[in-house]
């Protein structure tokens, strides 16, 4: 047996470890939310998480990977050593695997991704040298950490202010929810088809302008309007609520059909977070794999379908065996969340995280999530947020990037004189 | 749990701050009962009012300590902490003024004059009802700020006013039956006893009223 195939074996079970790391935390949190505010039950939320995250991964998730490949470090430069890069990326996956167990055991919020990239910059820095870091790259990806989440804040807020104006100040909300739901499914539909036909979907070769993808894309969200519309009348709901009724649970009977809004965030969150941090896991894996078929640093390298497949499986898998806790712990916890403000914080969650992972940028999904709820919370749409959970994520922001980074550079320069 | 949105999420202030409403609730029937005990001469079933009345408050204390001891600098809520730290106190106030009412009570034996005992059991009805609408408003205000309804709130702004509305209803009881004293009571001391005990009771209604102004206040957009 040779050292590929042995680094191939390992790297495959450090990635499958990282993803499903990714899927027992990030994705347990994104999907939290709606097991909060009982819109879906735990089993539900595994089953849409497990499905609409292969689909986010399979079907678009390919935009993060190559950044996390090529966007970081300049490929050329290890042209003639293709083994080093090898170790490289496995050296930035095992460091950053380590760095999300340790800080799970030590009860931090640190994101998967961050740790990959800080991992992936460690390792750039120790083989080539600070030139070979794309540091415009980096900038632009700490840039977007700092804004993902305030983006997110803003589309949550804004939309919750609307819904609050326009449906839960009306004299009947249950009259006014039934109104206006269509178009707020119109708007989770536009994004989700934005995303997904406008350089999304690579495997199927479509090639539309962005003028036909934003027209199909109205289309898309008209239909589903239309679509909603239509079944929002066939449900039996007390669409009279013009009385000051609150239903089961101490939710006003007009959450209800929030509830099944909720259930369309829910699988868009998965979905988005499918797309974007899969890639944490596989991204590496790739590169990995492509040195070793090749023998070659190849500046492009497409990333196979089947590996995106199976990390999706293995955030799937993590979420199932270890993500269930986390989300029966929120779901017990925040009873704040009603179906209200879980639809807001997942659109705003959901979307910010499309939009980055289309413009290539590696965010963490859980701290979008934080930035959307919080979002609402400035506009006084929240009973109790403890903002000390935001000043925790960023001093994880200011520890992970450096850990990770010199525990790549240890474990490759430790596998280099031990193999080399 | 790491990174776990349960950090996020705070014990909503608004569940003790009920909890507190329900107990002044209870200790402003637990008033009404023990000036009936009075007036009917039942020393030691006032008493035993009162000391029921003195435990509660203490519980309420410790829960109002509760609550502005957990609201930690960093926590986000849809009020402004200094505007629902002052209701609470408004809420409390209304207790501290009921246990000295009670203790009032107590300093002089129960000798008044038939048609004053029923004026003054009329005024402690009359400052009891915005106390116990104090308890339904702080339930209303939860459920505004929960769900963020419009029916809610003007659900809160009609318990204001009705209890604005009851201390002023309670304040004319009270400067009729201060006449009244003055017309009827001849002794200096035995007044100067009821004037001093119908102030408190008026005060009572007083800091319901601006507790209800605090609550109004938090509401407003």
């Amino acid at each position: 047996m040779n050292i590929d195939t042995i680094i191939l074996g390992i790297a495959t079970l450090v990635g499958l470890y990282m993803a499903a790391n990714i899927g027992a935390n990030d994705l347990a949190n994104a999907m939290g939310t709606s097991v909060g505010s009982r819109a879906i039950t735990l089993k539900q939320a595994v089953l849409i998480s497990v499905i609409a995250n292969l689909l986010g991964a399979v079907l678009a998730g390919t935009h993060v990977t190559e950044t996390l490949r090529k966007g970081i470090i300049d490929p050329n430069l290890l042209a003639g050593t293709p083994e080093k890069f090898m170790l490289g990326m496995f050296a930035a996956l095992l460091a950053a695997g380590i760095w999300v167990h340790l800080a799970t055991v030590l009860g931090q919020p640190v994101s998967t991704t961050h740790s990959i990239v800080g991992a992936v910059v460690g390792f750039g820095l120790v083989s080539v040298g600070f030139g070979a870091i794309e540091w415009g790259k980096v900038v632009s990806i700490v840039i977007s950490w700092i804004i993902s989440p305030i983006f997110g804040g803003i589309v949550a807020g804004g939309i919750y202010l609307m819904v609050k104006r326009k449906i839960l100040e009306s004299e009947c909300p249950g009259e006014s929810a039934k109104r206006y739901a269509p178009f707020l499914v119109f708007l989770v539909f536009i994004v989700l088809t934005l995303s997904l036909i406008y350089k999304g979907l690579k495997n199927l070769h479509l090639n539309f302008s962005f003028q036909n993808a934003l027209l199909i894309a109205i289309a898309v969200g008209i239909f589903a309007a239309l679509i909603s519309r239509w079944l929002f009348g066939i449900i039996d709901f007390d669409s009279k609520e013009c009385r000051f009724t609150i239903g089961a649970g101490g939710h006003l009977v007009t959450e209800s059909l929030f509830a099944y809004l909720q259930i369309l965030t829910a699988c868009y969150v998965a979905f988005a977070h499918g797309a974007n941090d899969v890639a944490n896991a596989v991204g590496p894996l790739a590169a990995i794999f492509a040195v070793v078929k090749t023998k070659t640093v190849a500046a492009q390298v497409p990333v196979p379908l089947w590996m995106l497949a199976i990390g999706g499986i293995a955030v799937g898998g993590g979420l199932f065996a270890f993500g269930t806790r986390v989300m029966e712990t929120i779901g017990k916890n925040i009873t704040e969340i009603t179906p209200v403000r879980g639809f807001c914080a997942e659109f705003g969650a959901a979307t910010t995280i499309l939009v980055c992972s289309r413009m290539g940028l590696p965010i963490s999904t859980t701290h979008v999530l934080v930035g959307s709820v919080v979002g609402i919370g400035f506009v006084r749409g929240m009973e109790a947020l403890d903002l000390r959970l935001v000043k925790n994520i960023l001093i994880s922001w200011f520890i992970t990037l450096p850990f990770t980074m010199i525990l790549a550079i240890i474990i490759y320069e430790v596998m280099l004189h031990t193999f080399y | 749990m790491r990174g776990s949105l349960v950090q996020l999420f705070y014990k909503t202030p608004f569940e003790n701050l009920l909890k507190h409403a329900e107990k002044v609730k209870l200790c402003a029937q637990m008033l009404l009962k023990a000036a009936e005990y009075y007036i009917n001469g039942d020393v030691e079933k006032f008493d035993e009012m009162t000391e029921k009345v003195a435990l509660l408050e203490s519980s309420a204390d410790q829960l109002k300590r509760n609550i502005r001891n957990h609201l930690p600098r960093g926590l986000l809520m849809p009020v402004e902490k200094f505007q629902f730290l002052e209701y609470l106190r408004e809420q409390d106030k209304v207790l501290d003024k009921v246990e000295e009412a009670l203790y009032w009570l107590s300093y002089r034996p129960p000798d008044l004059p038939g048609g004053i005992a029923e004026d003054l059991l009329d005024l402690v009805k009359g400052v009891v009802a915005p106390i116990e609408k104090l308890a339904e408003l702080t339930e209303e205000a939860w459920n505004y700020f929960r769900n963020g309804r419009e029916q809610d709130r003007i659900l809160v702004k009609k318990s204001v006013r009705d209890i604005s509305q009851w201390e002023n209803e309670a304040d004319l009881l009270e400067r009729e039956l201060i006449k009244r004293i003055f017309e009827e009571v001849p002794e200096p001391l035995k007044a100067f006893h009821l004037i001093k005990l119908i102030g408190i009771i008026g005060q009572i209604a007083d800091h319901a009223q601006n507790a209800g102004d605090r609550m109004r206040a938090m509401v407003a957009k």
